[in-house]
């Protein structure tokens, strides 16, 4: 009898308490998501799958010695995961479109606001009884607004690990969300005359143009952003890895079984993240909402600024694709070239696109940097 | 513990020099890629390989009675 009581103090139907069993609902919620909507399932699957591994009573994931919390303690505490999957994205990019128009750099630039403004709207939340967000969140939520998952992992990492989960979550919720909120900005803010503007076809560009520009970009990060050299450079480290062609082998692992793999733990980590007690707190809500107003922001800055290129160019630049200048690399372009033809059924703009796209990757990478700058 | 307004100012502070810092970084990057496409600039080959095969397919596109023979052709395989 004694045994059988012991037996079931160890059951998890004794040790149940509420919160666990809500957010193994939440890891539900996002495995649904993922396998039914298709919603970035390589992230939110391993996330939600996690989540729910880490509300088990007394499995002890999370626990010193528990896989879930050596996969933290080691990817992500260190920043190393965010780094690996950074070069895996650096080899996976093609900076062609970018180096064919650099001027689309100032779209991934300008969609950079909405980080910097969320800043400010993290802070004034603290009016709001219940909040109290110090410099170091602010800037570690705000980052969600640069639509960059690996950058804003990487930062939340480093200046408010205890909100990681629910800016993981949001970041690569939002990321999924790109076809849904973006089309509804960019339409507001351009005129369907706008949206049918063709833009000319891209220049060629050189092997060696390609190949000098990651060194470069590494050039200009050593000299003015050394806070930033650790997610840049190992960026670059990818993208010259693919360009130079002569190690295809390390390319290619970097961009599929390197990335793959680490993006297994990468999910299952922050997942551990999504415990109750850490998860199901007031700032959570505060942290979801910042982050959508964060991306909108972005998104709207990037159009105004693309408009305002279009007006200065007269006419040549559709200010559709400075929506692509928050990173979601690809989706942020596709849905502008879906939006793009939906105004001119003959107007593509995919390619132009992706160059303040991956502008905007390089973009969001600088503005960690210099938040980690000033306040690391 | 500082005010919120007092955080509010610093915030904005590290708005303005945020953006700034990242335009200013990025404008010097697109300089540099100028120069380096002024240096570097593709080669003179890939664009006359370009317009030799677009020709070339032009002319196929643009043979109509090859394209009848390969329609009729289709029809009677089709039709058996």
């Amino acid at each position: 009898m004694e045994g059988l009581l012991a037996f079931w103090a160890e059951t998890g139907v004794a040790n149940f308490t509420g919160g666990q069993l809500l957010m193994m609902a939440v890891g539900c919620l996002l495995l649904f998501l993922a396998i039914i909507k298709g919603f970035e399932p390589l992230l939110l699957l391993p996330i939600g799958f996690g989540a729910i591994l880490a509300n088990i009573p007394n499995a002890g994931f999370t626990d010193e010695g528990g896989l879930l919390y050596y996969a933290y303690h080691v990817g992500i505490e260190t920043g190393v995961f965010p780094l690996l999957i950074f070069m895996g994205v650096g080899a996976l990019t093609d900076f062609g479109a970018l180096i064919a128009n650099p001027k689309t750099l100032l779209l991934g630039a300008a969609a950079q606001f909405g980080i910097f403004s969320t800043l400010i709207g993290a802070i004034a939340l603290n009016w709001v009884p219940g909040f109290e967000f110090s410099m170091q969140d602010a800037a570690a939520i705000a980052i969600i607004g640069g639509a960059d998952g690996p950058t804003a992992i990487f930062l939340a990492s480093k200046l408010a690990p205890e909100l990681l989960g629910a800016i993981a979550v949001a970041a690569y919720s939002y990321m999924a969300l790109v076809p849904l909120i973006q089309p509804p900005i960019m339409k507001l803010l351009t005129t369907k005359a706008e949206r049918e503007i063709k833009m000319e076809q891209l220049r060629e560009v050189s092997k060696k143009e390609k190949i000098i520009f990651p060194l470069m970009v590494l050039g200009l990060t050593i000299l003015f952003l050394p806070a930033a050299t650790p997610l840049i450079g190992m960026f670059c480290l990818g993208n010259l890895m693919r360009e130079s062609g002569v190690v295809d082998r390390l390319s290619k692992t970097a961009q599929n079984e390197l990335i793959n793999i680490v993006t297994i733990f990468l999910g299952l980590a922050v997942g551990s993240k999504l415990s109750a007690d850490q998860f199901l707190r007031i700032e959570t809500l505060g942290i979801l909402i910042l982050g959508a107003v964060a991306f909108s922001i972005g998104t709207a800055s990037g159009v105004l600024m693309a408009k305002l290129m279009s007006k200065l160019s007269g006419g040549k630049i559709n200010p559709l694709i400075g929506a692509a200048g928050v990173s979601a690399v690809p989706m942020a372009a596709r849905v502008v070239n879906k939006v793009g033809l939906e105004a001119n059924n003959q107007n593509f703009l995919l390619m132009h696109a992706m160059g303040p796209n991956v502008a905007g990757v390089l973009g969001s990478a600088v503005a960690a940097g210099v938040l980690l700058a000033v306040l690391g | 513990m500082t005010s919120i307004s007092e955080q509010l100012s610093d915030a904005l502070g590290i708005m303005v020099m945020g953006m700034g810092l990242v335009f200013i970084f990025l404008s010097i990057l697109i300089i540099g890629i100028g120069i380096v496409a002024k240096l570097f600039p593709p080669s003179v080959e890939v664009p006359t390989l370009a317009t030799v095969s677009s020709n070339a397919t032009e002319h196929t596109v643009l043979d109509p009675k090859l394209v009848a023979a390969i329609t009729s052709a289709i029809h009677q395989y089709r039709a058996k």
